[in-house]
């Protein structure tokens, strides 16, 4: 274990001693606030609406957890299709390509700490990345402490979606990473498979019976809906616990082999 | 030390590497010659247990280095051809991290990068991102981190490589100076530096060994023919043996 956060703690000062991880940070950040804002508009307009039609049902039932947050959570999801194979590309594709690999092969850590190690950092800075959006919440609880205001269990339970999900993301895209030496590559290949997990459940209103329920199960940003709503699904959570498990055995055989080729 | 054999490696159809056997005792400074795409880097990297053999065994103090391969790599430095560095850290985040993946204790580490950097000449550029060094520099941090952990064993692949005059005498004596505690496996195209630094040489061609010696008897051995008055011919350099065993 120690190897491993020694291989982390040397992924960590690489990111954030290069722009990849500032410059994904800003992106996130900066669409996911067009996103908050749009959304914060429309419950705007949508409660001048109930009280101008006087309707006090309708305003108890809006909140701002399904008003915006659950949607935002949704959003944020997609973004991460955006930014994750950036984070990942250079995980293992640069070690090959700069023979740093050699290094590692040479020195007494196993390769499971190598991908350990590197896998801890890419959380870290998933952890990083979703913590800057943090700011919504807070920003909405402070200026209606008065209303229902935030439910902060909800919204946290969004948030351990979100990271579940980014996790799933970035065992894949280290995976991917671990197959090639050009991290362009790595970044293309990964974006294109994320992407597929996320419009593949655009086709299930499509089909029906079994085919509906199969497709519907791959697609991943639809296992995010449980939590953002406040509840937690087992399902989900082995969901995306099964393709983090995937793509770290995977990574770690893809690391074994490379020196057997 | 490192017992070496039987060793041989393919990749496919290219045999790289072909039955080859030697020994290095403790202490030993060993050179290991021979043309280029001669297997000089691939018998290093089986060595240091980067790649895994074809067939054959290495024996580092006694380990195997397929069977108990991280034994075998905590008594290792490696410095393979291009100095395995990571361009975006400074030279001290280096040597630090190296440091702590060899099992350096964090008390000891911060001494022991300041004690292979000073040995190796890096303490001038230490705070200095590795991007931005020159080829010597970085040669000479990929140095500093073989020494790393004070290994019994060292495999360096062309040391002197981008080196300026001075530093490759530099490298020399700093190398000469570990022979005895450390023993030392070096590969180099640098004909002269084996008479200098090393007592025995290893001389291989197409994958195969063609001289295996000690300096003065490989000399004694393709000396020239006697001549009349019963004198041995005039000794051969280094590099008149070199060409006539890895011409043939």
């Amino acid at each position: 274990m120690k190897n491993a956060f020694a291989i982390a703690k040397k992924e960590l000062n690489i990111y954030f001693a290069t722009p990849i991880a500032y410059v994904m940070f800003t992106l996130f950040v900066v669409i996911g606030s067009y996103f908050f804002l749009r959304l914060l508009g429309a419950y705007e307009q949508a409660s001048l609406m109930y009280m101008r039609f006087n309707s006090p049902e309708m305003m108890n039932r809006l909140n701002f957890q399904d008003a915006i947050f659950r949607a935002l959570f949704g959003n944020l999801g997609v973004i991460l299709i955006f930014v994750v194979p950036f984070l990942t590309m250079r995980l293992v594709a640069e070690e090959k390509k700069q023979k740093t690999i050699e290094l590692l092969y040479s020195t007494p850590i196993t390769p499971g700490q190598i991908v350990w190690g590197k896998y801890l950092a890419a959380l870290a800075i998933l952890v990083c990345t979703l913590a800057l959006t943090l700011l919504y919440p807070a920003l909405v609880h402070l200026v209606a402490r008065d209303a229902q205001g935030v439910e902060w269990r909800s919204i946290f339970l969004g948030y351990a979606g979100l990271f579940l999900l980014g996790a799933a993301y970035m065992a894949l895209g280290l995976f991917i990473s671990s197959l090639t030496e050009s991290q362009v590559v790595a970044a293309l290949i990964t974006f294109v498979v994320l992407l597929m997990t996320w419009i593949i459940g655009w086709s299930a209103a499509e089909t029906e019976g079994p085919t509906r329920e199969i497709v519907t199960y791959l697609s991943s940003v639809s296992h995010l809906d449980s939590f953002s709503k406040g509840t937690v699904d087992l399902k989900d959570v082995v969901y995306f616990l099964s393709i983090c498990a995937l793509g770290l055995f995977a990574t770690h055989r893809a690391v074994e082999a490379h020196r057997w080729s | 030390m490192i017992e070496v054999s039987h060793l041989s490696k393919s990749y496919r159809d290219l045999k790289a590497v072909d039955d080859v056997s030697f020994q290095v005792q403790s202490g030993e400074i060993l050179g290991f010659l021979g043309p280029n795409g001669a297997g000089k880097t691939t018998t290093m990297r089986i060595l240091t247990g980067v790649l895994p053999p074809s067939s054959g065994s290495v024996k580092v103090s006694g380990f195997d280095v397929f069977e108990q391969p991280l034994e075998v790599k905590k008594r290792i430095g490696y410095l393979p051809e291009n100095p395995p560095v990571y361009t975006d850290m400074t030279v001290r985040a280096y040597l630090r991290f190296v440091a702590s993946i060899k099992g350096v204790s964090r008390k000891a580490r911060e001494g022991e990068v300041d004690r292979v950097a000073q040995k190796t000449n890096c303490t001038q550029f230490i705070q200095r991102v590795i991007g931005n060094l020159s080829k010597g520099q970085r040669q000479r941090v990929g140095l500093a981190q073989a020494l790393l952990g004070d290994p019994e064993v060292l495999i360096l692949d062309e040391p002197t490589v981008g080196l300026d005059p001075a530093q490759i005498i530099e490298v020399r004596q700093l190398i000469k100076s570990l022979a005895g505690k450390h023993t030392i496996v070096l590969s180099t195209h640098i004909l002269p530096e084996v008479t200098a630094i090393c007592q025995k040489a290893l001389i291989i061609a197409q994958g195969k060994v063609v001289a295996y010696d000690t300096l003065a008897n490989l000399q004694h051995a393709h000396a020239g023919a006697a001549t009349a008055d019963g004198q041995t011919g005039p000794m051969p350099s280094l590099e008149e043996i070199f060409l006539k065993l890895t011409s043939a």
